[in-house]
């Protein structure tokens, strides 16, 4: 008797789709579960709340400082 | 230039006459030479010079196309036709010529192409033998294909280079990158069928199986599959495999299009949220916990993938973490390509399967496109949040070409709509999943 390789090839075809959507949707369920634990348990620090990071504190000077030195050398090298 | 073609001319004439009469002489004094070529320096005959000079004349690439050695074995040792000895070399060069065409003045993949092309430039040439098991090209070939180790290696770099956040942060659009495995398994039953009703084309379920995964627009995989499961044929699959992924801009579009309508095109997704170091850490050890418990098989693949991966997020191996991404891909990358070139030769490339895997490469391509946008739709008839079906062609793994094709196309009917972030979740599952279905190919015929 003859093999029906296109037999054989739709059978691989529904064991090939249905294992690669089974990997997935396991996965995503697993993301999932994966992604609460570790919000509830390891928040990281900077997305619990918007605490203002060092460099923020700073920003007003250092504008200032950048603004006067801009204002500087335009006046330097106009003149 | 003209004078070059026609010295080149007259000593073919010369040659070629010359051939007839001294046929036999030359054939009893190979045959002694042979039998003590241990004391090559003690028989060595002196010659005079014109019998230097026909000997030399018979040793140039012309006199080897003009005239095929009826005793040259291909490199697997078996005899081949005189077409591919003489004219198909010629061919093949003149294909190669195409492809740095292809490759230098249209961009097309020139990473993988231009090496890939050069090789198979140095396999046509007669004479040198360069593919055969002792020419550097074959060398490379045992080295790192035939084991399977550049595609593993070019994983761990790609791994490296890729980042899960997008998926993390919207975990279904993964499926996408499942339903775009369909172009894989629906083109397996295309190269089954086609080899049932046709006469000309006669492919195995294990060969139908290394051009199928074409389909996943995933290099480095089809180049695994094929050399495991078909390296006959792993030239042309290669070549289809990285043509179509230099052409996703081409091919993909007009499917994008004809599957949507205007107001899909339109939807806008959620912007996605912020996840966190430890996430992008945990999940490459977890899906490489999932690929070990549901299929052994695929852990090569995932495995090197996640390696990389993890090496980048762990965020304290940095040297390592860019060595895989520059300088270890661009090293693999060269041998891969020359390796996969040495399989360009003409008695291996010109034949009609050749062009049964370019068409079978294209269906299978488009196939995972149409399914992916199609799966798309699908999920927005159930509740939840909205999708947006551009993205579903990024199910086919080509990264980052496929997303940044959906983010254009997005952008042609709503320039405020950025896709690009969230088509890459897609199309790093389907990195995920085509490596899945590659693991279920091998568990089933390796």
């Amino acid at each position: 008797m003859e093999v029906n390789y296109i037999y054989e090839g739709l059978k691989i075809m529904l064991l090939g789709m249905g294992t690669v959507f089974m990997f997935l949707i396991v996965m995503i369920v697993m993301m999932n579960i994966m992604s609460t634990v570790v919000h509830r348990f390891f928040p990281e620090p900077n997305d619990a709340e918007n605490t203002p990071s060092p460099i923020q504190g700073n920003n007003a000077k250092k504008i200032a400082a950048i603004t006067a030195a801009i204002i500087h050398h335009r006046q330097v090298t106009k003149g | 230039m003209k004078s070059f073609v026609l010295k080149l001319f007259a000593v073919m004439l010369f040659s070629l006459s010359l051939h007839a009469s001294d046929a036999h002489a030359t054939g009893a004094h190979e045959a002694t030479t042979e039998v003590k070529s241990t004391h090559k320096e003690e028989t060595y005959q002196p010659q005079t010079l014109g019998e230097m000079t026909v000997g030399f004349l018979k040793s140039t690439g012309v006199y080897a196309i003009m005239s095929p050695d009826p005793d040259e074995m291909n490199a697997h040792g078996q005899p081949m036709s005189d077409f591919h000895k003489s004219w198909g070399r010629v061919l093949m060069i003149l294909i190669t010529f195409l492809l740095f065409y292809l490759a230098i003045a249209k961009g097309y993949e020139p990473l993988l192409l231009l090496p890939i092309a050069f090789g198979g430039l140095l396999a046509n040439i007669p004479v040198a033998n360069i593919a055969g098991a002792h020419g550097f090209l074959g060398v490379i070939y045992q080295a790192g294909l035939a084991n399977e180790m550049f595609p593993i290696i070019i994983f761990m770099g790609v791994g490296a280079m890729t980042d899960f956040g997008p998926l993390l942060s919207n975990p279904k659009t993964a499926l996408l990158g499942g339903a775009a495995q369909f172009g894989i398994f629906g083109t397996l039953v295309g190269a089954v069928a086609l080899s049932q009703y046709t006469e000309m084309f006669d492919f195995t379920l294990q060969q139908a199986a290394a051009i199928s995964i074409i389909g996943g627009a995933d290099g480095p995989t089809s180049i695994f599959i094929a050399t495991k499961l078909a390296p006959e044929l792993l030239g042309a699959i290669a070549v289809a495999s990285y043509s179509y992924m230099a052409l996703v801009p081409i091919i993909q579009p007009p499917i994008m299009r004809a599957l949507t309508t205007d107001d899909e095109r339109k939807i806008k997704m959620v912007t996605l949220r912020h996840v966190s170091r430890l996430e992008k850490l945990v999940f490459p050890v977890m899906v490489l916990t999932l690929a070990i418990m549901v299929l052994p098989d695929s852990t090569p693949l995932i495995g090197a993938f996640m390696f990389g991966n993890f090496l980048k997020e762990s965020g304290v191996v940095e040297r390592l973490s860019d060595t895989l991404q520059n300088a270890l891909i661009n090293i693999v990358t060269i041998f891969l390509g020359l390796g996969v070139g040495s399989k360009l030769a003409a008695d291996q490339f010109l034949v009609i399967d050749t062009l049964a895997i370019l068409v079978l490469g294209l269906t299978a391509f488009s196939v995972g496109t149409a399914a992916g946008v199609i799966m798309a739709k699908i999920m927005n008839m159930f509740p939840g949040t909205k999708v947006n079906p551009l993205i579903g062609s990024a199910g086919v793994s080509a990264v980052p070409m496929a997303a940044r094709v959906s983010n254009k196309v997005g952008m042609e009917y709503d320039r405020s709509n950025m896709l690009l972030m969230h088509a890459m979740g897609p199309n790093v599952a389907g990195v995920i999943g085509s490596a899945v279905a590659a693991g279920v190919m091998i568990s089933i015929f390796g």
